[in-house]
């Protein structure tokens, strides 16, 4: 076998992902740039094969998705064997991606950094290697709990809410792969290679818009009653945005960015009530607070007698960043997305593919890849680092 | 061009980062490549007075940066931007299409002086397709994307998630982009211009919903904090005591169950049969949910998180702001951290640690966000 042939911004770069599903998005990204991913998983297989959504033939469309673009080489790394070629495979390769099962194999990682100096080796936790809740279990929804997620989403008449799919996890991904690549440019400048930790918790809190915000600056912000914003449905923390009810759907409606354009359209279809009362004529937005609450409340009558339809791309076409809102079939049928010729299909390992999501970015000179067809997988339980190597094709 | 950074200096150090991005998105993407050691001058169109930099929403999301305020309206600033172009590795701004080919740094001039340019467009929408003039905020992205309808409860109106979730992904992606173009103009030579549209950033995140969609037509819903495709109960979270105090407390097999009825005191509720298989916990969550809820209702929040983990059991504090203030993990690495030299306008700011720790180069610098031009004279 050899190095697949691929232009992609990472072609050439070596990979080793031993992510679980806190970061799997992380190799992901890389693979789909391009770089040489190699999965590596015990005989009995990835645990993340079986996760949900499943297709009628039982292949995880999740797996199908979070996994493209790898190699896989099966090892046992509980023995003496498969230790020292997961080492040796770790040794050969740029970047190491790993969360914990480097060290459940026993391998020793400052030997592998030693050895191997311009190693970059990416490790992700939950929560951090010391520390008072270092042994701490953190699938998604504790994840999102812990991490300030939960606590501003959802409402008053809800219980804390988590996102969807693989949103949380979707974070520490993305700084996965920043990580690997940052430390990679260093290690290319310098020889210099290093160990990169991460937690998927301090991940979680840089990526919660106002919450620090609040926090830090309460005081200052006109709106800000306290240092935590209670969760309160959709209504942004700005009180300028919020989903509403039109006559057959929701669409988020939002006086931002100029509010006296959104009521020059209210007026003209006589829908403005009492806003042209001189208290909410007030020059800036952000000293209007009373004017944003009443505005709010106009907007719901009004748009309560539209088509949801109609009414999104009428207020697009007047440069109001309105967004209906669009379950999971009407996304499937986008035509922006068609047009895009975005949707890429993504194989199954039992044949046949599904379609599915493709590129966030697109490179001028090089191209994102496509989920290509499943890779061959090393022989089981072949355990000779020398032949693991030559099979991957990272002998030379 | 293709400076490296030397040993034991930042990562990116030797990178010069023209950013000309607003509001969140960009600015959250430039804010890691500064906290790595990239050059980052802000161009602050001085035409722009929406975009104030003595906000605290500004402070949050440059730090790290140098400002340059230019009146592009004036053709001696166009002429300034176009020098700063031709000397920049890369090149980043989320406006709408277009605002940068009138003001004269569109990609293909500027690539004519400078061919090893990273340029990188994050637009809302991306460059082509029907709907790519539309304007769009993080909860517009939000909305279209899928994300809205699928973050919720069944039955009741949207809710969608609680901030901009999708500014901060887009952001990620476009640190991403940048630090991939810049190896690949490593090995390469050359540059490019790499378009990144939020509204597929964010629609790749309902992918297990869309993947079942097209395999098996099922059109999926906001399901609380059920997990949609496994089979996990109890998982949601709970009330505890004090106000609006709640527990997130997850099994995910019967290993945990086990470790949670005893962490419960073994009740006998907990001992039927129909509750010893995942299947069975799930077939009644709703019951099942309601007497975990009765067992933390009286507990105090952390309590009920010490005590489930101790037993192996994953739970966790609902953690507001507030929470994370006191947050002694976050402590360990000093993550939410004062920022010496006092803003002008504000006063004491703060940072949250960019979340990577580098062994050999570690980001130890965290300077505060310029004013309006702050640095204009040096740039």
């Amino acid at each position: 076998m050899t190095v697949p042939d691929t232009e992609g911004a990472l072609a050439g770069v070596r990979v080793v992902d031993l992510l679980d599903e806190r970061g799997i998005y992380g190799g992901k990204m890389l693979a789909d740039l391009g770089a040489d991913v190699i999965r590596v998983e015990p005989a009995s297989g990835d645990p993340l094969r079986q996760r949900g959504p499943l297709s009628a033939t039982g292949d995880s469309l999740w797996y199908a998705y979070y996994a493209s673009n790898r190699r896989f080489v099966t090892l046992d790394a509980t023995t003496d064997g498969g230790r020292t070629a997961l080492a040796a495979l770790c040794g050969s390769a740029d970047v190491v991606l790993d969360a914990g099962a480097l060290a459940a194999a026993g391998v020793d990682e400052g030997a592998l950094l030693r050895d191997h100096p311009a190693l970059v080796l990416v490790s992700l936790s939950s929560f951090g290697r010391e520390g008072p809740w270092a042994e701490y279990l953190a699938p998604d929804l504790v994840a999102a709990a812990l991490g300030g997620v939960a606590a501003t989403t959802g409402d008053t008449d809800t219980p804390p809410l988590r996102g969807f799919g693989e949103m949380t996890f979707a974070v520490p991904g993305g700084y996965v792969a920043i990580a690997a690549l940052a430390a990679l440019r260093h290690a290319r400048g310098t020889g210099e290679g290093q160990r990169v930790d991460l937690n998927v918790h301090e991940t979680l809190v840089s990526c919660l818009e106002h919450v620090l915000m609040w926090l830090w600056y309460h005081e200052r912000l006109p709106m800000a009653l306290g240092p935590v914003l209670p969760r309160r449905g959709s209504l942004h923390w700005s009180d300028a945005y919020e989903v509403m009810n039109a006559r057959d759907g929701a669409i988020m409606v939002t006086i931002t960015p100029d509010p006296q354009r959104l009521l020059a359209w209210l007026v003209e279809e006589g829908a403005q009530q009492d806003l042209l009362d001189e208290r909410y004529l007030s020059p800036s937005f952000a000293g209007a607070r009373p004017m944003t609450g009443r505005f709010m409340e106009v907007l719901e009558d009004w748009v309560a007698t539209k088509e949801v339809a109609p009414f999104f791309f009428e207020s697009q076409a007047r440069h109001h960043p309105f967004g209906w809102v669009l379950p999971p079939d009407h996304l499937a049928a986008n035509p922006h997305l068609s047009e895009r010729d975005w949707w890429v299909e993504h194989p199954l390992p039992g044949g046949g593919g599904v379609r599915g999501p493709g590129a966030p970015y697109h490179f001028s000179e090089t191209p994102w890849t496509a989920p290509g067809a499943p890779r061959p997988v090393a022989a089981e339980g072949d355990d000779d680092p020398a032949a693991v190597l030559r099979e991957i094709g990272w002998d030379a | 061009m293709g400076r490296v950074s030397p040993a034991g200096s930042l990562p990116l150090a030797g990178v010069r980062v023209l950013d000309f991005t607003h509001v969140l998105a960009g600015p959250f993407a430039t804010r890691m490549l500064g906290d790595m050691g990239a050059d980052v001058v802000k161009v602050n169109s001085a035409a722009r007075p929406g975009n104030t930099p003595v906000s605290a929403y500004y402070v949050m999301w440059n730090r790290n940066k140098r400002a340059l305020a230019l009146d592009m309206s004036r053709d001696e600033a166009k002429a300034i931007c176009r020098r700063l172009c031709e000397r920049a590795d890369v090149v980043i701004d989320n406006f709408s299409a277009g605002v940068l080919d009138r003001w004269g740094v569109g990609y293909e001039s500027v690539r004519e002086a400078n061919p090893g340019v990273t340029y990188v467009a994050m637009s809302g929408m991306g460059e082509r397709g029907p709907w790519s003039s539309f304007v769009t905020y993080a909860p517009t992205v939000h909305a279209l994307a899928g994300i809205t309808a699928l973050v919720g409860v069944p039955g009741r109106e949207d809710i969608g998630i609680g901030f901009s979730y999708n500014d901060h992904l887009s952001g990620l992606h476009g640190a991403v982009a940048v630090l991939a173009a810049l190896e690949a103009r490593r090995r390469t030579g050359r540059g490019q211009r790499v378009e990144l549209s939020q509204f597929e950033v964010g629609a790749q995140f309902v992918a297990p919903a869309l993947l079942d969609y097209f395999a098996n037509r099922r059109v999926a819903e906001a399901s609380a904090n059920d997990l949609p495709y496994d089979v996990a109960a109890p998982h949601g979270c709970y009330p505890c005591a004090g106000d609006d105090r709640w527990v997130a407390i997850a099994v995910m097999d019967d290993a945990h169950w086990a470790s949670l009825r005893a962490v419960m005191g073994d009740p006998e509720w907990a001992r039927e049969a129909r509750y010893a298989t995942a299947a069975g916990r799930a077939a009644d969550r709703r019951a099942l949910g309601e007497r975990v809820a009765a067992w933390t209702r009286t507990l105090d929040a952390y309590d009920v998180q010490a005590r489930c983990q101790s037993a192996g059991v994953p739970a966790g504090v609902v953690q507001t702001g507030a929470d994370l203030a006191a947050d002694r993990q976050l402590a360990v690495n000093d993550f939410l951290t004062p920022i010496a030299e006092p803003h002008p306008a504000l006063g004491q700011t703060y940072a949250d640690r960019l979340p990577l720790h580098f062994a050999r180069t570690p980001i130890t610098e965290y300077r505060r966000a310029r004013v309006l031009g702050e640095d204009s004279a040096e740039v």
